[in-house]
């Protein structure tokens, strides 16, 4: 056989796994395919009806967009983690393949949600466009660089939790339910500005909400960035990828044989 | 050639560690067919699994420049959730075959497992005898040094066996085999050696006779 180079080996592991991740998810016969769509566009619908119900339409920004941005870099934070937590377990039985390592069922899952991500916003933003939303970011260079932040911050996390998870089952639930009331303490449909100060501070520990505030911030000039602390952003999308790097390095065999 | 250098495997139960090789030193030496021996738990599958590559001595280490398939087991190396197909142009990617290579492996797989519609469901539909016809023709459409072959061929009806038994044959002309087999004809008709694993300690004898005789020793 040819004698291939690692980096080679595990491109093609990733593109394999890549495509097989894209076929389970869009097999035919599964709601897959709508799900994605229907996802933040329920999302996006109530809580615009929510806001105009009970604040009325004014605002010095299009809130329709506003929310629209919100929920996409949300559920890309949040897909990321929980596909990454699913992913060794589900990946398992191609183990025994000694090309494919743990990571790059990580790897290949992220892709997948970026791709989704993508034509996501592309559609969004062009309906956006086609009903005259005014859709155009203030500051497109920031928002990219917010996304791609975070895409390293929640996969760092998701590395982290998934490695302590595979050992540790009760620590994945942990993670899970830690994750439900994300939605709502994650500055997505309103920004920290609206609230008073003692909700704002205590807001703030969730780094989530410096992502979302700054992408905000870089799509609506007249939305402030005061409360973004950076480097609480870099230690968050630092440290776990760290530690998770760490870990995995020690126990990827341990992942690999059990 | 393998060698096998100071290798110690054992798992960890609640009951202390169970050793499965102890400090096991010794050579394999180039283009021979190898039948492993041993009782259940002996270790045998997990010295394939060592050998395939995706388990690991606790101490020691396994040295060769061959190729290796990955380890042929009844539990297969398939994901449920994908169909027949879908799992050998899996495969065939990760080993890096361009379109071409896996339109053919596609043919032939489908036609050598003789899954017929079985091959474009998912695998957790398949019985444990179809599930190995996929996993060996599977492993005939590479060209490895090695062939790892655990108890796969102990499976399906007798027609199927004697059709692996013929591949596996005229395969072996080109590579070696490692072989888990209860059946103790195929171990005689296909391999060389023998390795016979008891109470965590390896040995080797260079006719298969020789290793049938004392592996029906321990038996008895």
């Amino acid at each position: 056989m040819r004698v291939r180079s690692s980096w080679e080996i595990q491109k093609s592991v990733i593109y394999a796994l890549f495509l097989r991740e894209v076929n389970v998810r869009f097999s035919a016969g599964k709601i897959g395919y709508i799900w994605i769509f229907l996802e933040p566009l329920l999302q996006i619908f109530i809580f615009v009806s929510v806001k105009i119900l009970l604040f009325g339409k004014r605002s010095n920004f299009d809130y329709a967009v506003f929310i629209t941005v919100g929920f996409i870099a949300y559920n890309l934070f949040r897909h990321i983690v929980n596909n990454s937590m699913s992913a060794f377990k589900s990946n398992k039985a191609l183990f025994a393949y000694k090309q494919v390592k743990p990571i790059d069922t990580l790897i290949a899952r992220l892709l997948v949600e970026i791709m989704i991500t993508g034509v996501i916003s592309f559609i969004f933003i062009g309906v956006g466009f086609y009903f005259n939303y005014d859709m155009h970011p203030e500051n497109l260079g920031m928002v990219l660089l917010t996304i791609v932040w975070l895409i390293m911050f929640a996969f760092g996390f998701g590395l982290m939790v998934s490695v302590i998870g595979f050992f540790f089952t009760s620590f994945t639930k942990v993670v899970k339910l830690a994750m439900m009331p994300l939605m709502f303490i994650s500055a997505i449909f309103y920004t920290l500005a609206d609230l008073p100060p003692s909700a704002s501070k205590l807001l703030s520990i969730n780094p989530l909400v410096h992502f979302m505030e700054l992408i905000h911030a870089s799509y609506f000039y007249s939305i402030t960035d005061e409360f973004v602390n950076y480097t609480y952003m870099l230690l968050w999308s630092t440290i776990p990828l760290y530690i998770g790097l760490r870990l995995y390095i020690r126990l990827s065999k341990a992942i690999v044989s059990q | 050639m393998i060698r096998l250098e100071h290798v110690t495997k054992y798992f960890r139960t609640p009951y202390g560690k169970k050793y499965l090789l102890k400090n096991v030193s010794f050579i394999i030496p180039e283009g021979v067919n190898v039948g492993i021996f041993g009782r259940n738990g002996a270790g045998k599958s997990t010295l394939m699994r060592m050998l395939g590559r995706i388990e690991f001595p606790n101490q020691g280490k396994i040295i060769s420049n061959n190729s290796f398939s990955w380890p042929l087991g009844l539990s297969g190396g398939f994901q449920g959730d994908m169909t027949g197909r879908a799992n050998v142009k899996f495969v065939c990617r990760i080993y890096g075959k361009n379109r071409d290579e896996i339109d053919k492996a596609l043919e032939f797989v489908k036609s050598f497992s003789e899954l017929g519609d079985y091959f474009d469901m998912p695998i957790k539909t398949y019985s444990s005898g179809m599930k190995s016809r996929l996993s060996f023709g599977l492993s005939l459409a590479f060209d490895f040094d090695y062939l790892l072959i655990d108890e796969t061929l102990s499976v399906g009806d007798k027609r199927f066996k004697k059709k692996s038994k013929d591949a596996l044959l005229k395969k072996i002309e080109s590579c070696s085999v490692l072989l888990v087999s209860h059946d103790m004809n195929t171990l005689r008709d296909i391999c060389d050696v023998g390795i016979v694993l008891d109470n965590a300690k390896l040995y080797f004898y260079d006719n298969i006779k020789d290793a049938i005789k004392m592996y029906n020793n321990i038996n008895s």
